[in-house]
């Protein structure tokens, strides 16, 4: 049944027809072209669709189109005017309260519809007012202060100005260590941002995945006659329609199948693709696909399934199911516990969470009649993407092309080449026009690749001192059906404990091991989260058995500069010592520590990760970032071609501003263009928290030789000696007098004149020979470290047991800070997801391996209205192989997080919780069993 | 996921509304939509028609008859919220709205939803049983009143049949010596279900308690009218307000009276360690409500 409609769209009539059943969302998308409202849940969880109706926030997924029939819809599209944005866009843009983008939409019409409401808020209003539209970058804290910035515009007042010391390595620089705006803030303010699901080609089709309803199974058959003569069906595939060719993400590893050819080995596993008109036709199509199975035996427990005559997933490979096995040993271990006057020991537990970065995966292929496909896709990989689609295609490279729009979010959930990717080029190619695949949100749970729960068995000794004289590690990942990144997460689970204190003997013990469960993969801090929990956690349960101060044990044994760990990784800067000394007097820990009343409590935890992996996924000589620079000829802007991916940390903005340093000229003068197969060079992509240094290293390269260049024609014309001239501030000048310059684009005009286009190219591998020689060394190499230290003061309901984050007061050694408003947005998003994970997040899943929490409705993440209120300070630091001093924040700052709160929680409860997540009724328990 | 497919019926009036309802074979009404939306979308439900009624007008009522307050089944959580009438005269309704889902959800949920869903975790169920509201329900034949109490039958089930309409919430108001208040658990400070939840009504007169209630909701398939609790709390003396053994003796009674379930957001035992807590906080709080002197 369809009805007319009129409705006004920000202040535009319009007059269309629409089903009983389409919903508002999808009325704004796809029949007034208006994408930038965002589709994230469609279940009124998320609110990244939110839109104004007659004056009030909605969410547009649970609002029938008919039903607006007469009604005012404000969207993102409708706030600025003309060129000038909105206030509330504007503070925004300012504040960096912009990362991915794709709750920015419904999060600035949220707070329009606040701030009408009530125009004098405080901090805890703002907190509760934006609950109803999650974040997983900001960590809400830069949004929140863009609300208040935006209140002062709206009000005509002028916001308080603060001012920001910069770092000692930054003072020099007129670009590096500067707090500007994202580049791509602005279109992601007003919605104009594309992302892949916006993207609508011509004589495009849908296409969905037949998911396995049942945990393990052997497929008898499948039937999908009554799917394909349902109208509108275009094309179905099946297991034996599609390669044999395995792909996964780790070369040793690659155990799956495009679609599932013999076995399904989890309810999610994927078993048939469609491609129909539309979505609403394959989700038809899909419940007519009769699929028999045989039920085989499961087993869902790790420990369970590595016990002699557990059933097995993989009959021809992972004796016990034990996918991956680590046996490391570094220093003499026994030696090590001998020399301690105190050993301890404990278990401890962490939790199966997931990324749920807001922007489902999505990805479009179309093929053009050369035998060459494009694909769009929302990842954080394109090159690795890029690869592995010339292998299952058996296609070169060249062939291939792959496109990363925005993307609205990865934290690893993107780091690896996904089904959609491939199903839709096959399905497409199938039926010769375009196809389009989105995840819904279930879908995304069931396809996982998220943390890997970990068992853990910590063992320390220290000296009477504090000293650590040895460390024993045993651990089990629960990793799921397939390999996926696994076997990087469990050497990364032992490989990067030595990192951040001084481990002269060292023993790991790794068990990967596969259950009938949604995959794990790499999620933000790959593998170390866990281990780290449970080192600070012990840690501190040390210096409590040896009348050690929680700092001072830190301190004793921290990290320095210039030190070859036990495992062969070579640390070079490193400020640890002085990131603890500074979280330890902001936070006012010495008049705090053991002087706080009962239920409420101080914790302290440190983190740290690599800048970058040392060596690829897959085995190749290129350098791992490469850039090139083209000036434009009149040298107005100079464009920088980048490989690797901004997902929304801002690496885009970040690279242009190294760029723009080495050349030296002003960011305003920078384009960018990232992430496209064909036109920017390879570049590895936004995974290990590489970007920073890699693509810092490639891009400040390429700068480097443009300035050369402008500096030979700059020289000529001035009749200055090369060496005598500087570039800064897009003027080239003589460095004996200033006042003889000539402008950049002059300098550049000319070089283009003379010598053609004015380009320049950089590149960066790692340091050759990196990491030791033993199996599994080269995880956990980098050509730096970050570290990091996090005080955090919790209140506990003493008989609830519930937990509230009060304060993180964090200090982070990213070396400098290229850009210190998104290394404070990195940190902030950081501690939110961090805390969201250790005290809410966790997949559960009943006997039959069904999961029961696969929504945001169930499985709950942070709200604003959990915000703690957050202080981070970047320590100064300069990194020798990062550009100009930098090196990596985002995972790093992860680490510190569920050891500071568990930690805190210890302090406050009088007890300590061994399993995370720490939900209320854990707490309470604890509390109830000592008062026993 | 299922695609939305249905009939949709705007109908004018609530006769029309009701006709509408007895013609098709399979309906479900339409309110917030911020249930069934959800729950067709999840296959959890299914409806050939869908009747809107969250533009009659008859039900967006909010206004004071004598002593009653009646309240639209259609009017959202926000309107309950925001009201001036409501917050003034039911200040704890106000509270359970404003706790309820997100500032979007609150936009577009119902009152009358809310209840008529059933859900067991329900956050209005409590507070106006509380206030010992009647429900009307309008069919074809019959305009019928039914005291809240008998309206939950179990977990989605209520005592609406085919073809009947929730149509107003009518609460009668107690003078100032009366007091009421409503607490929610829920594993997250915002947008979160509840894991349990206490409404408490204690009136006083002449420095004595009168007459009292507490209701227990989310631990059980229905929310639980308290009685034996409720008795205790009548017969507080006044300093019996700020004693906390005789609090925790009525804490442990309403936990006693709870039927709770293991799911994922708590254990059973821990529900009842809940309510216990809950009853004695709301107690404390309903106490204060209540101008006793």
């Amino acid at each position: 049944m369809k009805h007319l409609i009129n409705l006004n769209v920000n202040g535009t009539e319009y007059e269309v027809a629409v089903k009983s059943g389409t919903s508002l969302l999808n009325l704004l998308r796809d029949q007034c072209m208006l994408t930038g409202t965002k589709k994230g849940c469609e279940l009124g969880d998320c609110g990244v669709c939110t839109v104004l109706l007659n004056g009030k926030a909605v969410n547009s997924c649970l609002i029938l189109a008919v039903e607006a029939e007469g009604q005012n819809i404000l969207t993102i599209e409708g706030m600025a005017t003309g060129e000038n944005l909105h206030p509330i866009q504007r503070a925004f843009v300012e504040k960096g309260a912009i990362q991915c983008g794709f709750c920015t939409p419904g999060m600035i019409l949220r707070t329009k519809s606040f701030l009408d409401e009530n125009p004098n808020p405080n901090k805890e209003e703002i907190k509760e007012a934006l609950s109803g539209n999650l974040c997983r970058c900001t960590g809400y804290t830069k949004i929140i202060e863009a609300v208040e910035t935006a209140n002062d515009y709206l009000k005509g007042k002028k916001p308080k100005v603060i001012e920001y010391q910069p770092q000692k390595s930054a003072m020099d620089f007129t670009v590096v260590g500067k707090r500007l705006p994202k580049l791509d803030a602005p279109d992601k303010a007003t919605g104009r941002a594309q992302y892949t699901d916006d993207i609508v080609l011509p004589n495009m089709i849908y296409g969905k995945l037949l998911l396995s309803s049942v945990p393990h199974a052997r497929i008898k058959s499948i039937n999908t006659e009554k799917a394909k003569s349902l109208p509108g069906v275009k094309v179905i595939l099946t297991g034996a329609d599609v390669t044999d060719i395995s792909y996964g993400t780790s070369p040793p590893r690659y155990d799956e199948f495009v679609l599932a050819k013999d076995k399904v080995r989890f309810v999610g596993d994927i078993v048939a693709a469609v491609a129909a008109i539309d979505e609403e036709t394959c989700y038809k199509a899909l419940k007519l696909i009769e699929v028999e199975y045989e039920e085989l035996p499961t087993v869902f427990d790790p420990i369970e399934a590595m016990k002699d005559g557990a059933p097995r997933l993989f009959d021809d490979k992972y004796e016990n199911n034990i996918n991956t096995r680590v046996d490391h040993h570094f220093g003499d271990i026994e030696k090590g516990f001998e020399e301690a006057d105190l050993i301890k020991e404990a278990k401890f537990v962490g939790n199966r969470t997931i990324q749920n970065p807001m922007e489902p995966h999505v990805a479009i292929a179309e093929w053009d009649r050369h035998g060459r496909v494009t694909l769009y896709t929302s990842t954080q990989v394109v090159h690795y993407v890029h690869h592995q689609l010339s292998r299952i295609l058996d296609l070169p490279l060249g062939n291939i092309r792959v496109i990363m729009t925005n993307c609205g979010g990865g934290f690893g959930a993107k780091a690896a080449t996904n089904p959609l990717e491939i199903l839709s080029i096959l399905l497409s190619k199938k039926i010769g026009c375009p196809v389009k695949m989105r995840f819904n949100r279930e879908e995304m749970y069931l396809y996982g690749r998220g943390r890997h729960k970990q068992y853990i068995e910590m063992k320390i000794g220290v000296k009477n001192d504090g000293t650590i004289t040895a460390v024993k590690q045993k651990a089990i990942l629960e990793g799921g059906a397939y390999s996926s990144f696994g076997i990087v997460s469990t050497y990364y689970a032992g490989s990067m404990l030595p990192t951040l204190y001084i481990i002269p003997n060292y023993k790991y013990d790794g068990y990967r091991v596969n259950t009938n469960l949604p995959p794990c993969g790499a999620m933000r801090g790959h593998g170390t989260p866990h281990p780290r929990f449970a080192f600070e956690s012990l840690l501190s349960m040390i210096a409590d058995d040896i009348g050690m101060d929680h700092i001072d044990i830190r301190l004793k044994n921290a990290m320095m500069p210039e030190t070859r760990t036990c495992n062969d990784l070579d640390i070079h800067s490193c400020e640890l010592k002085a990131c603890l000394k500074v979280v330890r007097e902001k936070s006012g820990w010495d008049k705090k520590k053991g002087k706080l009343p009962k239920g409420r409590g101080i914790g302290i935890g440190c983190g740290g990760f690599v800048s970058g992996a040392g060596y690829p996924i897959y085995r190749s000589n290129f350098p791992h970032s490469n850039a090139i620079i083209k000036v434009e000829e009149d040298g107005s802007k100079a464009v920088l071609f980048i490989g690797d991916a901004d997902i929304g940390q801002g690496s885009d903005t970040v690279l242009a501003q190294a760029a723009a340093e080495a050349m030296g000229i002003t960011l305003d003068k920078m384009s960018v263009v990232s992430a496209d197969s064909d036109i920017t060079p390879l570049g590895f992509g936004a995974y290990s928290s590489r970007v920073t240094l890699m693509g810092g290293n490639a891009s400040k390269m390429a700068g480097e030789e443009i300035k050369k260049q402008v500096i030979k024609a700059a020289a000529k014309k001035l009749n200055v000696h090369e060496e005598k001239l500087r570039a800064k501030n897009n003027k080239l000048f003589d460095i004996s007098n200033e006042e003889n310059f000539i402008p950049w684009s002059e300098a550049a005009k000319l070089y283009f004149s003379e010598n053609g286009p004015l380009i320049g190219k950089g590149h960066y591998s790692p340091p050759k020979g990196l990491g030791g020689t033993y199996k599994g060394a080269a995880i956990g190499t980098s050509p730096a470290f970050s570290f990091s230290a996090s005080v955090c003061e919790v209140k506990v309901d003493m008989e609830t047991g519930k937990v509230k984050v009060l304060n993180f007061w964090d200090a982070h050694d990213c070396g400098t800070a290229i850009n210190p408003m998104a290394v404070e947005g990195q940190v902030e998003g950081a501690i939110v997801m961090g805390m969201s994970e250790a005290l809410l997040e966790e997949e559960v899943f009943d006997s039959n391996g069904k999961m029961l929490n696969a929504d945001l409705h169930n499985y709950l993440i942070a709200t604003s209205a959990e915000t703690p209120d957050i202080d981070s300070t970047i320590v100064d630091s300069y990194e020798p192989e990062g550009p100009f001093g930098a090196k990596e924040v985002g995972e790093g700052a992860t680490l510190p997080i569920l050891g500071a709160i568990a930690n805190a929680v210890a302090d406050a409860i009088g007890v300590r919780i061994f399993e995370l997540p720490i939900t209320p009724e854990k707490v309470l328990k604890a509390i109830k069993e000592k008062s026993n | 996921m299922n695609s939305l497919e249905f009939n949709y019926h705007s109908p004018k009036t609530l006769d029309e509304a009701i006709n509408i309802l007895n013609k098709c074979d399979n309906p479900a009404l339409l309110a917030g939509g911020t249930d069934v939306l959800v729950e067709i979308k999840k296959g959890l439900r299914q409806a050939d028609d869908l009747v809107s009624i969250k533009n009659l007008n008859e039900l967006k009522i909010i206004k004071q008859k004598q002593n009653e307050i009646v309240i639209g089944s259609s009017v959202t959580h926000n309107e309950v919220k925001n009201s001036s009438l409501i917050k003034e005269k039911l200040f704890a309704l106000s509270e359970a709205a404003s706790n309820i889902g997100t500032d979007q959800v609150r936009n577009t949920a119902t009152i009358g939803g809310n209840i008529c869903t059933g859900a067991s975790c329900c956050d209005m169920a409590p507070v106006l049983l509380a206030y010992n509201s009647e429900l009307e329900i309008l069919s074809s034949t019959e305009k019928r009143m039914i005291h809240i109490k008998d309206f939950f039958l179990a977990h989605k089930k209520t005592s609406i049949n085919k073809g009947e309409i929730l149509t107003k919430i009518i609460i009668h108001i107690s003078d100032d010596q009366t007091g009421v208040s409503f607490l929610k658990f829920g594993l997250r400070d915002a947008a979160s279900i509840s894991v349990a939840s206490v409404s408490v009504m204690i009136k006083f007169s002449d420095k004595q308690c009168i007459d009292s209630r507490i209701v227990i909701g989310a631990v059980a398939p229905t929310p639980i009218l308290c009685s034996k609790a409720s008795k205790l709390l009548c017969d507080f003396k006044l300093t019996d307000f700020s004693n906390e053994n005789i609090l925790s003796k009525v804490g442990e009674s309403a936990a006693e009276d709870s039927l709770p379930i293991d799911d994922i957001r708590g254990s059973a035992d821990y529900r009842r360690k809940l309510v216990k807590v809950l009853t004695q906080r709301a107690i404390k709080i309903a106490f204060e409500r209540a101008k006793y002197i």
